[in-house]
C-alpha cells in the first residue's frame, strides 16, 4: 500500500474544508437515495466530523494495534444507525469519487489503493458487527420516571426492554423520535440493578435540540433508543484503595454510579465525593446524596457553590474546595464534569503531587462526539 | 480414410470443421463403388456424439444467461451522479442546515436571556425579602424589648404573622417567575419544532403545569409554618394564566 500517496491524496480533499464532505454525503444520497434517512435534518456537525474521523483512520493507517479496535467499536457502534453490511460498498465509491473530484493528480493506481483500503476497512467494522449480532442494534426503553428537579435539570428513569448490560461510569448514547437520528451520551447515575432501571441525569442546555427535548418535553411513557454503553471512567475492580471523586454540574451522575457500585459490590474503602454547582438552587440531588451519606458510613459528601455568596456551603471552585480539604495524596481520585472543572481540578491534584495514572477523568462537554469513521454518529 | 483428426486419437479430440472439410473416404473396391461403410459409419457416430454434446452446453450457457439476466434485472445499477446534480443538492443542504443553526442559535439566545433574567428577579427578590425581614425582625425586637416582660404579645405575633407573609410572598414571586419562564422556554421548543415540521403533528406540547405532577417533590420544603405554606398556593392558581403561554402560540 502506498501510504505517503493516499495521505498526500486525502490531504488535498481535507484542505478544502467543508466542501468535500459536502460533495461526498451529496453524491452519496443522490446515487444510495436510500441512505439519507439514516441522517438527521442538519448535516452540518455531521460534515465536521467525517473528515476528522477519516484522518484519524489514515492517521493511523500504518498502526494497525490502534487502528483495528477503533474501527471495531465503529463496527459495532453503527448498528444502531441501521447500517448494513450492503451500506459499505455505497461509502466506499461515493468516497473514491470524492478523494478523485478534489485532487487534479488522481491516478488509477490511486484509486485501486483507496479502494482496496477501504475494502480493508469495512471488512472489519463488518465483522465487528457481525460478531456483535448476538446483542440487539438498539435497547428500546421506556421513560419510567421523569421528574423536573431545577429549571433546566431533569432526572429520568428508563426501564430497557431487553437487558442491558454495562459498567458503572460508561456511559451510553441515546435518540428519541422528537430529535430523529440526533444520538447523544448520557451516564447512568447508577450501577447496573436487577430491576433494570437506569437513572439519568439531563441538563438542557441553552439552543441544545437533545437535552431539551429530554428535559421539556419528554415524559413517563415515551420511549427512547439506547446505543451500546462506552466510555472508560471505569473503576480498577482490583484496587481498594481509597477514593476521592470530583463532580461538577450533572458530572454527579457517573460519581453516583460509582459510589452505587462500591456499594453493591465493594471492595470497601472510604470515598469522598465533591460536587461543585453555582448555586445552591442548582443542586438537584440534594436529597438523595443526603440519604446516601446516612446509608453508607464509608461516604462523605461535600457540596460546593462558585457563585452564591449567600449559601452556607462551601464556597469556591469545586477544585480549590477539594484543596481545602486534603491531603489526598493517597486517593484514587476521578473526575468527571464541564471542561473548566475538570482542567482545573486535575492541574491542582497534579500540582498537589498525585501521579496521573491515578487520575481517572472525562469531560462533559455539551456534546460528545462519538468515534467515527462514516460520520455517522451526530454529536 | 484420412483425417487429421487420425493422428491424435479420435475420442479425445473435438471434430472442427475444418476436419469434415478435409474428411477423404478411401474407395470401397473396383466392384462396388462408394467409401468404406466402416469410416463412414465411424463418422457419423462421432458427429452424433459431439452435436449431442453441443446442444448440452447451449442448454447450459442459455440457463447461465438467464440467471445472470435476472440478477442484472434485480439490481438497479446507481447511475454516477451528475456534478450538476451533486451541486444543487449540496447548496440544498447547506441552505437546510443555516435554517436549523439559525433556529438553534436563536433558541440559545432566547433561553440565555430568559435564564439570566430569571436568576436576576430571584436574586432581587430575596435580596427585598430578607431586607424586609430583617427590618421586621428589628423592630420585632424593638417592641418586645420596650414593652419589658412580654407586655404586647399580639404585636409579636402580628409582626411574625407578617414575617410569614413575606417569606412567603418570596417564595410566590419566585413560583411566578419560575411560570414565566417556564412558559417562555415551551415557546422556543415550539419556534424549534417548526424548525423540524415533520414532527410537530405528532404530539402537543406539555405545559409545564401539566408535568407538574411529577416533580413537586423535588423543591425543597422552604417553609415551616402553616400560614405561610398556604400562600402559595393561592398563589400556584394566580399562575395558571401563565399556561396559556404555549397555546397563544401555537
Amino acid at each position: 500500500m502506498d501510504i505517503p500517496a493516499m495521505r498526500a491524496n486525502f490531504a488535498k480533499a481535507a484542505a478544502t474544508g467543508d466542501e468535500a464532505p459536502l460533495y461526498f454525503y451529496s453524491h452519496l444520497f443522490l446515487s444510495h437515495p436510500e441512505t439519507r434517512q439514516m441522517f438527521p435534518v442538519s448535516m452540518a456537525h455531521q460534515r465536521d466530523r467525517l473528515f476528522q474521523a477519516l484522518g484519524d483512520v489514515v492517521a493511523r493507517v500504518d498502526d494497525l494495534d490502534a487502528l483495528v479496535p477503533l474501527l471495531q467499536q465503529l463496527g459495532r457502534d453503527h448498528r444502531k444507525f441501521g447500517a448494513l453490511a450492503a451500506h459499505y460498498p455505497a461509502v466506499g465509491s461515493s468516497l473514491l469519487a470524492t478523494l478523485e473530484h478534489f485532487d487534479e493528480d488522481w491516478t488509477p493506481e490511486l484509486a485501486k489503493e483507496w479502494s482496496e483500503a477501504y475494502t480493508l476497512v469495512a471488512e472489519v467494522m463488518i465483522a465487528a458487527a457481525e460478531e456483535a449480532a448476538d446483542q440487539p442494534a438498539w435497547w428500546d426503553a421506556d421513560v419510567v420516571a421523569h421528574e423536573r428537579r431545577t429549571i433546566d435539570v431533569a432526572v429520568l428513569q428508563l426501564r430497557p426492554r431487553a437487558p442491558y448490560e454495562y459498567r458503572p461510569g460508561q456511559s451510553l448514547s441515546l435518540e428519541t423520535d422528537v430529535r430523529p437520528r440526533l444520538w447523544r451520551y448520557y451516564s447512568p447515575a447508577n450501577a447496573p440493578r436487577p430491576d433494570g432501571l437506569i437513572e439519568l441525569h439531563v441538563k438542557a442546555r441553552d439552543g441544545g435540540p437533545v437535552s431539551t427535548a429530554l428535559v421539556r418535553r419528554i415524559g413517563i411513557g415515551d420511549v427512547l433508543r439506547l446505543g451500546p454503553p462506552l466510555g472508560h471512567l471505569t473503576l480498577d475492580g482490583e484496587s481498594d484503595r481509597d477514593l476521592l471523586i470530583v463532580a461538577g454540574g450533572v458530572g454527579l451522575a457517573p460519581a453516583k454510579a460509582l459510589i452505587d457500585q462500591i456499594a453493591r459490590e465493594g471492595p470497601p474503602r472510604r470515598v469522598d465525593l465533591f460536587a461543585g454547582f453555582r448555586t445552591e438552587d442548582q443542586i438537584y440531588d440534594r436529597i438523595d446524596l443526603q440519604r446516601l451519606e446516612q446509608q453508607h458510613p464509608w461516604l462523605t459528601v461535600t457540596l460546593a457553590v462558585s457563585e452564591d455568596k449567600t449559601s452556607s456551603l462551601e464556597q469556591g471552585d469545586v477544585g480549590d474546595v477539594v484543596m481545602r480539604h486534603g491531603p489526598w495524596n493517597s486517593r484514587e481520585v476521578c473526575v468527571v464534569g464541564p471542561a473548566p472543572v475538570v482542567d482545573d481540578t486535575v492541574a491542582r491534584l497534579l500540582q498537589h503531587g498525585l501521579p496521573r495514572q491515578r487520575i481517572h477523568s472525562e469531560v462533559f462537554a455539551p456534546s460528545r462526539p462519538g468515534p467515527d469513521v462514516d460520520g455517522e454518529v451526530t454529536e | 480414410m484420412t483425417t487429421n483428426a487420425h493422428e491424435s486419437g479420435p475420442e479425445d479430440r473435438r471434430i472442427t470443421p475444418a476436419d469434415l472439410h478435409g474428411v477423404r473416404f478411401t474407395r470401397a473396391t473396383m466392384l462396388r463403388p462408394g467409401y468404406v461403410e466402416t469410416e463412414v459409419d465411424r463418422l457419423v457416430s462421432r458427429l452424433a456424439e459431439e452435436i449431442g454434446r453441443l446442444i448440452g452446453e447451449k442448454g447450459q450457457l442459455r440457463d447461465q444467461v438467464r440467471a445472470l439476466q435476472a440478477q442484472l434485472d434485480g439490481v438497479v445499477t446507481p447511475v454516477a451522479p451528475s456534478e450538476q446534480a451533486v451541486r444543487i443538492l449540496a447548496s440544498a443542504q447547506q441552505t437546510a442546515d443555516n435554517y436549523v443553526a439559525e433556529a438553534e442559535e436563536f433558541s440559545r439566545q432566547m433561553t440565555g436571556e430568559a435564564r439570566a433574567e430569571y436568576e436576576e428577579q430571584v436574586r432581587l427578590a430575596r435580596e427585598t425579602a430578607g431586607a424586609i425581614i430583617q427590618a421586621a425582625q428589628e423592630a420585632a425586637a424593638r417592641v418586645t424589648g420596650g414593652a419589658a416582660d412580654g407586655g404586647d404579645g399580639a404585636r409579636t405575633a402580628e409582626l411574625e404573622e407578617q414575617v410569614a407573609y413575606l417569606k412567603a410572598f418570596a417564595q410566590a414571586c419566585r413560583v411566578q417567575l419560575r411560570s414565566y419562564l417556564e412558559a417562555l422556554l415551551t415557546d422556543v421548543e415550539t419556534e424549534w419544532g417548526r424548525a423540524d415540521p415533520t414532527l410537530l403533528p405528532q404530539d402537543v406540547i406539555r405545559t409545564p403545569a401539566q408535568r407538574s405532577g411529577h416533580n413537586g417533590g423535588g423543591a425543597p420544603a422552604t417553609f415551616v409554618a402553616n400560614t405561610a405554606a398556604e400562600k402559595p398556593r393561592t398563589v400556584d392558581a394566580d399562575v395558571v394564566p401563565a399556561e396559556a403561554g404555549p397555546k397563544r402560540s401555537s
